[in-house]
Formats: structure tokens, C-alpha cells, sequence
């Protein structure tokens, strides 16, 4: 579950500066693509040879991200930020579908010369569904984009992750969530690096998050399993507009709460 | 196996590596944070667990490479050494161009 993206607004409300709170949500947006990725590996639902082939394009879309966060103004990535937040709770408003297409028997592609089609276990059916991946290219250009996206506002950007897996890639439903949550690591990685060289990671502030993340992931994935996914989406959706609301209302220089 | 990604044993891997990182770089944080108020101290360890949380996903990466490295599948070698590098290439651009954050 994205947490990177409360975790920017949430600190920026409390007077810390954009750059700072991009860096410590950085750390904590690793701490939970580590955290997560075991069950999914276990599992069998993680591709690990498209998420390294991925990864070429995220890590390179990431350090364009931290050059462009040095020479973008702030009123420019608080708009960005605002973007992506309405459209992460437009994305939570419509349930994903998997998507179904005729087979293509295409076997000079991408994905067929790097062995990217696998099988997933489907604990209903009891077997194993093999699935064949699709527009490798595509997938990589998309990546690109959500690895600069991540890197500039301090997210998983999950949020185009997913879309990139379910329909460029055409992976089902449970292989792109397992292997959008591993990839990330190593994409906010890549400029995590980065801005610890800047020093631009605060330990006062990125330390407490990190731990913080790590510890509500462990009680939300709980949590999750006794309420009700609908009226958590409607919350979700309510919580992504309001802080939305508020990036764009301090783009433009209205600031609430504590100044620093 | 031929025809699928699959990997199980390099999957369970990667699992126990990130599992048991995690926990490491979580104590450190918690244990820093515990002590920030003893000085330098806490405030270097909480450093500490911050630079292993960065470095796990990096040391994954390693990982998968000497993996398909052994494997003798050199083509995935080098993408996780091309992923490295750019890493790298970060790292080495924000240390002597230190590009500005404000």
C-alpha cells in the first residue's frame, strides 16, 4: 500500500520543507518495499526477471528525478504532487480489471527473447496460470516516467506502476501488485543514494518515519483484513483529495498549520 | 523452467534477505532513536539503520546478479549490473557535482 504519498503532505503540514520531507519519505517508501516483498516472494506472485529489466528504466528515470528536483521551483512539484494524488483517487474510485486479450503468437518479441512469461499460483483454482507478457518497450517508457515521479515527490508511484503492469504489460492483477511492491525498493534506492550523498536525508525525521512505516504496514495489512474494502476506499479517496487540496492551496503560497 | 520466469530458489533468496534486512535496519533506527537523547550516538545509529534500509535493495541487486551470474544466464548478469551502475552513477554525481536541493 502506498504510504509515500501521506507521508509528504503529512509532513510539509508540519512546517518541514518539501526537499526534506521528499528525502526522509524516500527511506520509509524502501522500508516498506522491503518489508513486503517476502510474503510475495514466498508466494510465487513476484517476476523477478521483469522487475530487474524494469528496474534498468526506473533507476535511470530516478536520478532524472533528483537532477530535476534540484532545478524545478517547489510551486512546481507541489502542483505535481497534487496531480498525482487526485489521480491516485481517481485510480482507488475504479477497481482494476483484469484485462483480456486475444493471444498474439508473436515469438520475436521482447518478453519471449528475455524469458518474461511465468506462472503465478491461484490458491482458488489450485494450480498454476501461466501468463505470457506483453509491449515490453511500452512498459520500459512508462517506468521511466514513474521512476522520475518517485525520485521528485518521494513515492512508490505505485499509482503509475500499476497501470504500466496491467496494461502495458499485461501481467494479472497479483503479479504486478507483487512486482510493482519489489521494484520500488530499488528504484526510491537509486535516489535514496543520491540524496543521502546530498545529505539532504534528515535521521532526526527520515529515522522516525522509516520505523513508523515499517510498523504500520505490519498492524494495517491486520487492520485491512477487518474492514470492509469499500467504505476504506471511500476514506482513502476522501483523505487523497483533501491533502490534494491542500499541495495546491500551498503551490499557491496559502499555508496552513505550523510555519517554519 | 525453461519457458517461465520462475526462479524458486533464488525467489526464497531474495525472501529471507529482505525479510531479515529489514528487521536489522529497524532495530538499528529503533535502537538510535532510543538513545538520541544520550548524544551522538543515537543519532549515528539512527544514520546507520537509514544507510542499511538504502542499501538492502542495492545488496538484492548483487544478489540477483551473482545468481544469473552462476546460472550462466549473462544476459541478466549484465541488466543487473547495468541497474548497478546507474545506481552508482547516482551516487558518484551527487558526491562531486553536488548538485543543490533549494
Amino acid at each position: 500500500m502506498a504510504s509515500g504519498i501521506f507521508i509528504v503532505p503529512l509532513l510539509t503540514v508540519c512546517g518541514i520543507s518539501l526537499h526534506k520531507a521528499v528525502a526522509a519519505s524516500i527511506v520509509s517508501v524502501i522500508a516498506c518495499s522491503c518489508s513486503g516483498a517476502a510474503p510475495f516472494l514466498k508466494l510465487g506472485l513476484t517476476n523477478v526477471r521483469i522487475a530487474l529489466v524494469l528496474e534498468m528504466a526506473t533507476t535511470l528515470g530516478a536520478l532524472s528525478g533528483v537532477f530535476l528536483s534540484g532545478v524545478l521551483p517547489a510551486t512546481a512539484l507541489l502542483l505535481l504532487f497534487a496531480a498525482i494524488l487526485l489521480l491516485s483517487a481517481r485510480q482507488m474510485l475504479a477497481r482494476r480489471r483484469e484485462q483480456v486479450v486475444a493471444e498474439e503468437a508473436s515469438l520475436q518479441d521482447w518478453a519471449t527473447a528475455l524469458r518474461l512469461h511465468s506462472t503465478y499460483p491461484d490458491a482458488a483454482l489450485g494450480r498454476d496460470i501461466p501468463y505470457r507478457v506483453k509491449r515490453v518497450p511500452l512498459g520500459l517508457a512508462l517506468m521511466y516516467a514513474a521512476g522520475l515521479i518517485s525520485a521528485l515527490l518521494g513515492i512508490g508511484s505505485g499509482v503509475l506502476k500499476i497501470p504500466a503492469m496491467d496494461s502495458a504489460l499485461r501481467l494479472p492483477i497479483k503479479v504486478s501488485s507483487a512486482t510493482s511492491n519489489f521494484m520500488i525498493g530499488v528504484t526510491a534506492a537509486a535516489s535514496g543514494v543520491a540524496y543521502f550523498a546530498l545529505g539532504a536525508i534528515d535521521p532526526a525525521i527520515a529515522g522516525p518515519v522509516a520505523l513508523g512505516s515499517v510498523i504500520g504496514a505490519i498492524i494495517g495489512a491486520r487492520f485491512l483484513m477487518a474492514v470492509s474494502g469499500d467504505r476504506l476506499r471511500v476514506f482513502f479517496v476522501v483523505v487523497l483529495v483533501l491533502l490534494a487540496g491542500q499541495m495546491l492551496l500551498s503551490a499557491f503560497g496559502i499555508h496552513f498549520g505550523a510555519h517554519t | 523452467m525453461s519457458d517461465s520466469a520462475r526462479h524458486p530458489e533464488l525467489e526464497g533468496l531474495l525472501a529471507h534477505l529482505l525479510d531479515k534486512g529489514t528487521w536489522l535496519a529497524s532495530a538499528v533506527i529503533a535502537v538510535g532513536l532510543l538513545l538520541t537523547g544520550a548524544g551522538n550516538v543515537g543519532t549515528s545509529l539512527v544514520r546507520l539503520g537509514i544507510a542499511l534500509f538504502i542499501g538492502l535493495p542495492i545488496l538484492r541487486v548483487v544478489v540477483m546478479m551473482i545468481v544469473f551470474w552462476r546460472d550462466r544466464d549473462y544476459r541478466f548478469g549484465m541488466i543487473a549490473l547495468f541497474v548497478l551502475s546507474v545506481i552508482g552513477l547516482g551516487a558518484l554525481c551527487a558526491t562531486y557535482l553536488g548538485i543543490s536541493l533549494h
